[in-house]
């Protein structure tokens, strides 16, 4: 029985079982792959787990929460329409997990150009911050004191500080276009914020009192990844067109070394140690004199994990992924690594046209038998983008009537589903050849034909007048994505902002996906790929100009921008709090 | 294996061995070329077709793990059992541990570590080396240009941007046959058609990079790049577009990796040295500028700005010299 268990394990995840037949693979002995060995014979992980995983769910505008070691989903908590990175709220000492105090977690929607506050222990959304137009937020960053937020304005070459108690949000640019801050890091000791700019292929330093762009590092092509490590002495960035980690010393504010690592870098994560050496405990341990001693930087091309050594700043091992690896996350007791895989092909059985990203967990610990191997892989649904891990004593029990002891709710606490999914009418035909381009259709409406491509989108630009109605086809036209050449790609589309629900669209290959709505509000947004297809997915944008004749062509400073920070339901800039779904929702 | 290795580079190289001159034969009326209409360089739709299939084959091939695929090959990977493994790691296996089977870390294995560019090392006798090897599995195996045919700008740093985002439609060779040229009408054009591109100014190639086909009323399908790269980036492409001029499909990885171009500078033209002090180039950018997204007039995000970065450097400061 077990090893008729096994076999059938095998012939799931083997490609050559798929290729030849069950019956063929049943003649001869199958070699079982060792990673499957780690969980011994009829043993599975406890159902407790030590360490929670908290994802942000991409395109399905949900966070997710996952346990570790098990890789069991927990629960799916909906934000609004593309999320990207989760932050705890506390404060960001430590490695990307931070010190988390278990009150929020931070959730920005790229999507939406909002930040969700998540009640970690209700487990409800309880907030939403808006943004100011235009901004088009891609990633935040905790600030040391916890007080502050910080994010970048990918679409606009724009970043913000956002104090979080009042929502007050304070806007500079940083010129000159094009500019696209997007991933960004604040150190440990609550004086700089360091931004990858991949227009630029710089890093910019920020200083966070007064918010100032204070020097710009040139780096590799089109930087991705920019992570500060718990000593704060080190910022790690991601060169994804030059194959390299360029590290750059925070005293200095000067490159000190550049390290061939790996093709298509993406992210780091580092491992945190205490005072005394041992893993960090949030809560427990002191959060001053906290260590690390490796990184490990996700390769999109090279389908690896690379680990460098921190002490001597060189590739010390690298850990074959399935597949694709776009994030990376470390569990707070460093003894896994969490892949975050965008392709899984011919990994899982299909349930649709979509095919599941994944995420993969890895053994980091140097002295297991099972060092360096795969313990478990699982489907996931959305497109996550980053994730965190939180200890689970953080999380409380709540479900015995503990609340009644006091703790829990204090004040009125809200239990919002997103306010702002304004819908559209949408749907699929069967691929469409029209030419690329805008054109008025018999029954008035304005006729959008884009085609997606690796890595752009044509026409990448898109004029409509305010009050038009829209119809807007998007066809995949890629052949296998790119460099990479993953037969099975899919793009997104999404305008963000306001429209960013109305047209918030999967683009498998083959259909033609259509979407209509009403351009009721000026103003330039920009278009962006939803689903991770390469590593130029970033790159991979366009824009929709909607113009009021009134105030003439759209652009970053004309525009329905006060209107368009008020998705229905957000009643003023700033922090708001929303009773209510919308009427008529 | 080693054939096996090469393709990854080369398959678009061997999916081209048909074509040559003679075999561009749509003709599109609206093709001029300086100011005169000329046949449009661009590949048939037979062509088109067969080198779309060839890039959605290889896809396939990589999706089951077939040679050259990029897919879990480096260096030994657990879910398929495809791949290297050490001595050491033959042995650790055998004694129930997996320690070592990435080849780094253990005493003694410094020799047998994979990289993971070893997977498309070329091989020795066409005079690839090591680290060359790791340009090309980075840089997609690709030349290194020692001169310029355009001032201020380097062919080499051109290249890069030019195999990431171009080759969708104008392919790994520049003959207008990426994976989505059957997707487009008009066909996108082969930019190695040296009686075509002799006749087209740097000044148009720029417009046309950065604003879009539109701009000088040619296909809508070329898009504008004009955010995703920098003016100086743009002027890069054009040097790996002019150092391409009839270079044919390669018969060796050798001739691949030095590439001859016949382009001769046109008089007069503008280059990247001395743009800033052009007046049509000065027009023409500020038209480009004006459509443009991510601007907002009257505030610092003004466009057209030269930051350092990418291995960008400012014209005046591109070391890689002008052929004669």
């Amino acid at each position: 029985m077990q090893s008729k268990y096994k076999l059938l394990t095998v012939c799931a995840l083997s490609a050559s079982c798929l290729m030849f037949g069950a019956a063929n693979a049943a003649d001869k002995p199958v070699v079982i792959p060792g990673w499957q060995n780690a969980v011994p014979d009829g043993k599975d992980t406890p159902t407790l787990d030590p360490m929670l995983l908290y994802s942000s769910g991409g395109v399905d505008g949900k966070l997710a929460i996952h346990g570790i070691p098990s890789f069991r989903t927990y629960r799916h908590i909906d934000c609004g329409v593309d999320t990207h990175e989760p932050s705890f709220s506390g404060s960001n000492k430590g490695n990307k997990n931070g010190t988390p105090d278990g009150k929020y977690v931070y959730l920005n929607d790229k999507g939406a150009n909002t930040i969700c506050e998540i009640n970690i222990q209700t487990g409800y959304l309880e907030r939403i911050i808006a943004l100011p137009f235009p901004f088009g937020v891609h990633h935040i960053a905790l600030s040391t004191d916890g007080k502050t937020l910080f994010s970048t304005g990918e679409y606009s070459g724009k970043m913000a500080k956002t104090d979080i108690k009042t929502g007050k949000t304070e806007v500079i640019d940083w010129g000159p276009a094009p500019s696209a801050p997007d991933y960004l890091d604040a150190d440990r000791k609550g004086k700089n914020v360091y931004v990858g700019n991949y227009y630029h292929s710089t890093v910019g330093v920020f200083s966070t009192s007064p918010f100032k762009l204070i020097k710009e590092i040139p780096v590799g092509k089109n930087p991705h990844g920019t992570d500060v490590i718990p000593e704060s002495t080190l910022v790690l960035v991601s060169d994804k067109l030059s194959a390299t980690m360029t590290i750059i010393d925070t005293e200095k504010l000067a490159v000190k070394k550049v390290l061939p690592t790996c093709a298509g870098p993406l992210h780091s994560v580092m491992d945190v140690y205490n005072k005394d050496g041992g893993a960090y405990r949030p809560g427990i341990d002191s959060a001053d004199g906290l260590t690390s001693k490796y990184a490990y930087e996700s390769c999109f091309v090279a389908d690896a994990n690379v680990k460098v050594s921190l002490s001597k700043l060189e590739v010390v091992d690298e850990i074959p992924t399935h597949y694709r690896t776009g994030h990376i996350s470390i569990s707070a007791d460093n003894s896994y690594v969490m892949s975050l895989n965008k392709f899984s092909t011919g990994l899982f059985s299909p349930t649709g046209v979509m095919f599941p990203v994944n995420f993969e967990l890895w053994d980091a610990r140097e002295q297991s038998p099972t060092y360096g191997k795969t313990l478990k892989i699982m489907p996931v649904d959305g497109e996550p983008h980053n994730a965190k891990s939180l200890w689970a004593y953080q999380v409380k029990d709540w479900t015995k009537g503990e609340a009644e002891r006091g703790g829990l709710i204090d004040k009125k606490t809200e239990l919002l589903d997103p306010p702002h999914r304004a819908m559209s009418k949408r749907y699929f035909i069967p691929k469409e050849n029209t030419p690329p381009g805008v054109k008025t259709a018999a029954d008035g409406v304005k006729e959008i034909h884009m085609k997606a491509f690796s890595y752009g989108y044509i026409p990448r630009q898109v004029r409509v007048n305010k009050g038009d109605k829209v119809r807007l086809f998007a066809t995949n036209i890629d052949k296998a994505a790119g460099i990479t050449k993953n037969p099975d790609v899919t793009m997104g589309l999404t305008i963000y902002g306001p429209y960013g629900q109305r047209s918030n669209m999967d683009l498998p290959r083959g259909v033609t996906a259509v979407h209509e709505f009403t351009a009721d509000i000026a103003g330039e947004y920009e278009i962006f790929c939803t689903h991770f297809c390469g590593p130029l997915h970033l790159e991979m944008r366009a824009a929709f100009f909607v113009d009021d004749p009134k105030k003439g062509p759209s652009n970053l400073a004309v525009g329905d921008y006060a209107e368009a920070q008020k998705l229905p339901g957000l009643l003023e800039e700033g922090q708001l709090t929303i009773a209510e779904r919308v009427k008529g929702l | 294996m080693k054939n096996a290795k090469l393709k990854i580079g080369l398959i678009a190289i061997a999916s081209l061995g048909m074509m040559c001159g003679s075999a561009f034969a749509a003709a599109e009326k609206r093709c001029t070329a300086g100011g005169v209409k000329v046949e449009c360089p661009v590949i048939t739709e037979a062509q088109a077709e067969a080198a779309s299939k060839a890039f959605l084959k290889e896809g396939e091939d990589m999706e089951q793990g077939k040679g050259g695929s990029t897919y879990g090959i480096a260096p030994f990977d657990y879910l398929t059992g495809v791949g290297k493994r050490t001595a050491a790691s033959e042995a650790g296996a055998k004694a129930g541990t997996y320690k070592g089977d990435s080849g780094y870390g253990g005493a003694g294995q410094a020799k047998t570590r994979t990289e993971l560019w070893d997977r498309v090392k070329a091989p020795k006798s066409d005079g690839v080396t090591d680290k060359s090897v790791y340009d090309q599995w980075t840089n997609n195996w690709s030349p290194t240009f020692g001169t310029t045919l355009v001032a201020g700008a380097d062919p080499t740093q051109g290249k890069q941007y030019y195999y990431v985002y171009c080759i969708a439609c104008h392919g790994w060779l520049l003959h207008g046959d990426g994976p989505s040229a059957s997707e487009l009408n008009p066909r996108p054009r082969t930019l190695t058609r040296g009686d075509y591109m002799q006749k087209k100014t740097n000044l148009e190639l720029f417009q046309v990079i950065k604003g879009g086909g539109e701009v000088l009323a040619l296909s809508s399908s070329m898009p504008n790049w004009g955010n995703v790269l920098q003016d100086q980036d743009i002027w890069n492409i054009v040097a790996f577009i002019r150092a391409m001029q009839d270079v044919p499909p390669p018969k060796s990885v050798a001739e691949y990796l030095n590439p001859k171009s016949t382009f001769k500078p046109i008089k007069g033209d503008v280059d990247a040295l001395n743009a800033s002090n052009n007046k049509d180039f000065k027009e023409a950018n500020e038209m480009i500028e004006s459509e443009m997204t991510g601007r907002a007039p009257g505030t610092e995000l003004v466009g057209s700005g030269f930051v350092k970065g990418g291995n960008r450097a400012a014209p005046n400061e591109v070391v890689v010299k002008v052929a004669k």
